[in-house]
């Protein structure tokens, strides 16, 4: 079954809904009610003691802690502070704008050369194109420093030989420029997969009919292609900027040497000062702020996907959209898709598996032998999986039994259950990783520094597995659940037999996104860090700091051997198919 | 008007390779309304696409208005929109984003040479009139029902007045009561703008009420071209028969041989009737053959008929004007039509005679 991004990301929505109350017994109150109880836990709980934590103070006491009391302290020192005003918000505000234009430029141009044009090798460019979705921010993030470093980057070193210069440079990449180019690209794939999928759900008709009226193809793509397209841009472009705003990768390994502070790395540096200790009350005030504006950007992102859903018209006969042919534009096309292809995938792998294998000595092993000879390491590959893979199974089954509730039930607070889920996108992973932190130091529950708050925090991510299963719900018709009742089936035997094998490929598709979404996952193990619980795309950060950089290397090119089958494995499965005409 | 010739279009699909078009010929005169008629996938769409530009064929010509605009012979492909077509889509395509006013002006707003603002306002208005939209104008298109939205494409097609007007399937998404009438006011709007006109439907009630000619088309070809009662008094063959209308079928033996064509007498599959039917030349007396008759052409009596069939009543279905008696005779069951009145029921003796000259035979194929 092909998931589409687009089902993931849709807004809670009316549709008719039949009372199956009474069929419940107590086995199912019991489970659904566990499933609604579990994610109120994992989502407004943390954001609960978020905001306790930003009223509590002295700053550096925990919210519970012997000695705190409620103030407004920590919101004067924090907003009366102009440096956060002239530092921090100005140049998150510049970072985010700014990548999410270099973004969408390129996804555009890629979407369209892909699904509308008559571009050669388009299923092997679209399969590299959304290489890097699996691939830790950190990873590409670190192969890019390598290769534009001022002094010792590849590129820098070849463009000096080449032309003769002296000096750093001449690409710094440690700067406002190059911290938004950077992630700019890191962003494209999944922006790339939003675009692709609204182009390919437009109606073929409207082109056609633009054509048959008399009008030239640049007329029809200005008139009636661009503003059809237009909800379908604008969505997404919200979604972009939320994302951008939550993103910690880029900001940490090339903001943070240059001296520009976003969001994101200045919470997390409140959270892990050098010298200090941490200004839980502080951060808190500064993670208001954040939030307030994440929020603000998912309420308007839910008004642009119903006004998106207008413009879906029903298709008449399911033929294909025209393919545009590029003639002489081939080779620019090329050189194009070529040049993102290069610096997003193609040149960092190449800067990892060749400094992984460079010693000392030449070519050798090593490195590796080094790497699995640290006694974090093989804990940290143990890690990520376990805590991938709980994580996701977790998401999943909450996320389908939520789904259900919400969609086949009538209770009352079922819309909070709805908002709740679809909630936990907006919610900014840094954010995430510090509200669980400081509800779990609060509560005598022994979690923090284990693994186990790892899979707590990543469990946030509800909306993703209660949208993927809402979609499959859709197609399962009510009546089949109410022939096992009149069969004389109960809850569970309904749940198990019918629903349950119907819902299978959603919930497989489900899990298998969220491992991903959790192995790569940066952020969240950073905040929560402890020696106990790291995780791979942490022990290469570690690594890299400690200048090892070639085990470091090691660590991303082992991530990239893991992920490359996987990508092709889960190409038909997961991603929504491009057709091959 | 419109001259298709060798039309062919070849498909290479997973399970190898469709042939969507065998060879299209045909031919629509200056005002005239012709119809292809065919089940699914028999390849009318994809001809009309042909016609309109959206798809190119891989062998043969099309001209419209005398211009050549598709031969693939000598590579020439007049785009789609160097076209002077109107097209209407099953879906209506109507675009969402503009109001009913915009729909119907944008091809006069995209013409070259520029066309002044208040002739368009004028004809558009005009056009919409004519489908009688005009106080639709400032409607937004998401707000509009079915037959509304056809209506606006109607006068989206009809609006810069071309030369040749393209229907796929315009009222197969409507529901039947609003077909009948939507049907009504097309055959109305053709005949006012006595636009030349291809509509494309596997309706065959459409076909034979609106048609000047009529082309059955079956698995990529024409299997027969005619006006609409030639078509279904004369069937060429056992397909058309049956897709056009209802038909019985009747196996039997010819009994004298025609040198020409005539009536002659078969002897029917059951052993104890005869009937006599109008035979093409050619035929040997001794050939096994098929027998067509329409249910409306047989007369069905409840006594004794000299000459006439004689079958058994298996089941009579009150229709409300007209009653369906079907009709067993040894294997076969056959269908005619009685005023309700007549009061048979199952298991009643029926004779049934039809005039030689509404009763087909065909040499069935190998």
């Amino acid at each position: 079954m092909a998931v589409q991004a687009a089902d993931v990301l849709a807004p809670p929505r009316a549709t008719a809904r039949r009372r199956q109350g009474g069929s419940l017994g107590w086995t199912g109150r019991l489970v659904l009610g566990a499933a609604a109880l579990a994610a109120v836990y994992l989502v407004v709980t943390p954001l609960l003691s978020l905001l306790i934590t930003a009223f509590r103070g002295p700053g550096d006491l925990l919210p519970m802690e012997k000695g705190s009391r409620w103030t407004l302290a920590n919101l004067v020192e924090v907003y009366l502070n102009p440096s956060l005003f002239t530092d921090v918000v100005p140049n998150t505000a510049i970072f985010v704008l700014g990548s999410v234009a270099i973004t969408f430029l390129v996804a555009f141009t890629l979407a369209w050369l892909i699904e509308r044009t008559d571009l050669p090798w388009r299923a092997v460019i679209f399969t590299v194109v959304l290489f890097p979705l699996l691939v830790p921010g950190i990873v590409v993030a670190f192969a890019w420093t390598l290769l534009f470093a001022p002094n010792a980057g590849w590129v820098n070193v070849a463009m000096r030989t080449v032309a003769g210069l002296e000096g750093p440079g001449p690409i710094n990449i440690f700067s406002m420029g190059g911290l938004i180019l950077c992630q700019g690209i890191a962003s494209v794939p999944f922006v790339f997969l939003l675009l692709g999928a609204a182009m390919r759900a437009m109606n073929p008709a409207l082109e056609e009919a633009s054509s048959a009226s008399g009008a030239r193809p640049l007329t029809t793509f200005f008139r009636v292609t661009l503003p059809i397209l237009r909800p379908g841009i604008l969505a997404p472009l919200i979604l972009a900027i939320l994302v951008a705003l939550e993103q910690f990768e880029m900001p940490l390994m090339i903001g943070f040497p240059a001296r520009i502070n976003v969001f994101s790395t200045r919470l997390y540096f409140d959270l892990n000062p050098e010298d200090e200790l941490p200004a839980y009350g502080k951060a808190a005030a500064v993670a208001l702020l954040f939030l307030a504006a994440a929020v603000v950007l998912l309420f308007i992102y839910n008004h642009m996907i119903r006004r998106a859903e207008r413009f879906v018209t029903v298709t008449g006969k399911g033929y294909r959209p025209t393919r545009y042919a590029l003639g002489r534009w081939r080779i620019p096309a090329l050189c194009f898709v070529g040049l993102y292809l290069a610096v997003a995938a193609i040149l960092p792998t190449i800067v990892l598996v060749w400094t992984s294998f460079s010693t000392e000595t030449g070519f050798g092993l090593d490195t590796y032998r080094t790497l699995f000879a640290n006694p974090h390491f093989w804990p940290a590959v143990r890690n990520t999986f376990v805590v991938a893979g709980a994580s996701a199974s977790v998401i999943t089954v909450i996320g389908a039994l939520l789904a259900w509730q919400i969609f086949r039930l009538r209770f009352p607070g079922r819309g909070l259950l709805d908002v709740v889920s679809f909630l936990s996108i907006g919610i900014p992973a840094v954010i995430v990783g510090f509200a669980v932190m400081v509800m779990h130091l609060s509560l005598p529950v022994g979690l923090y520094g284990t693994i186990w708050i790892l899979i707590l925090a990543y469990s946030y991510r509800l909306a993703v597995s209660t949208r993927l299963s809402r979609a499959a719900l859709i197609q399962i018709h009510p009546e089949l659940e109410e022939a096992s009742y009149a069969s004389g089936g109960q809850w569970l035997d309904t749940a198990r037999r019918v629903v349950l094998p119907l819902l299978a490929p959603s919930l497989m598709a489900s899990f298998l996104l969220l491992f991903i979404v959790g192995f790569r996952e940066f952020t969240i193990p950073m905040v929560l860090q402890s020696d106990d619980n790291w995780v791979l795309s942490v022990i290469m950060w570690k690594l890299q700091i400690a200048t090892q950089t070639g085990q470091a290397a090691a660590v991303g090119t082992l991530i990239l051997v893991f992920v490359v089958p996987v990508i092709f494995l889960l190409r038909r499965r997961l991603l929504s198919r491009q057709d091959e005409t | 008007m419109l001259k298709v010739q060798g039309l062919t279009k070849t498909y290479a699909t997973a399970d190898g390779v469709f042939r969507a078009l065998k060879g299209i010929d045909f031919e629509v005169p200056q005002g005239g309304f012709h119809t292809l008629l065919g089940p699914s996938g028999c390849g009318k769409s994809t001809t009309l696409r042909c016609v309109a530009g959206l798809e190119e064929p891989d062998d043969g010509t099309i001209s419209i208005a005398g211009e050549v605009v598709t031969d693939r012979a000598r590579d020439v492909h007049v785009p789609t929109f160097c076209r002077d077509i109107g097209l209407v889509f099953q879906s209506y395509a109507i675009w969402p984003h503009m109001d009913v006013f915009a729909n119907v002006a944008y091809p006069l707003q995209v013409h070259r040479p520029r066309i002044a603002a208040a002739e368009i306002r004028q004809r558009a208005m005009e056009a919409l009139h004519l489908v009688g939209m005009e106080e639709f104008a400032t409607r937004p298109a998401t707000k509009l029902s079915g037959g509304q939205q056809q209506r606006v494409a109607f006068a989206r097609a009809l609006v810069r007045q071309p030369k040749l007007l393209l229907l796929d399937e315009p009222l197969s998404n409507l529901d039947a009561k609003l077909r009948e009438q939507m049907r009504f006011e097309l055959q109305e709007l053709v005949a006012r703008t006595r636009v030349t006109t291809l509509y494309v439907t596997h309706d065959q009630a459409e076909a034979l009420a609106m048609s000047d000619t009529v082309a059955v088309m079956v698995a990529g070809e024409i299997v027969q071209n005619g006006a609409p009662r030639a078509v279904y008094d004369r069937p060429r063959n056992a397909l058309v028969a049956k897709f056009l209308g209802s038909a019985n079928f009747l196996r039997g033996k010819l009994l004298e041989s025609c040198s020409s064509a005539g009536i002659a007498t078969v002897a029917l599959e059951d052993g104890a009737s005869t009937i006599r039917a109008a035979v093409p030349a050619g035929l040997s007396a001794g050939t096994m053959v098929d027998v067509i008759f329409r249910p409306e052409d047989a007369t069905t009596r409840f006594d004794t008929v000299d000459g006439a069939i004689e079958c058994s009543v298996e089941r009579v279905v009150f229709q409300g004007g007209m009653s369906e008696y079907q009709l067993r005779l040894g294997s076969s069951l056959l269908r005619t039509v009685v005023h309700p009145s007549a009061g048979a029921q199952r298991g009643d003796r029926a004779w049934i005679t039809v005039e030689p000259l509404r009763c087909i035979v065909f040499a069935p194929a190998a």
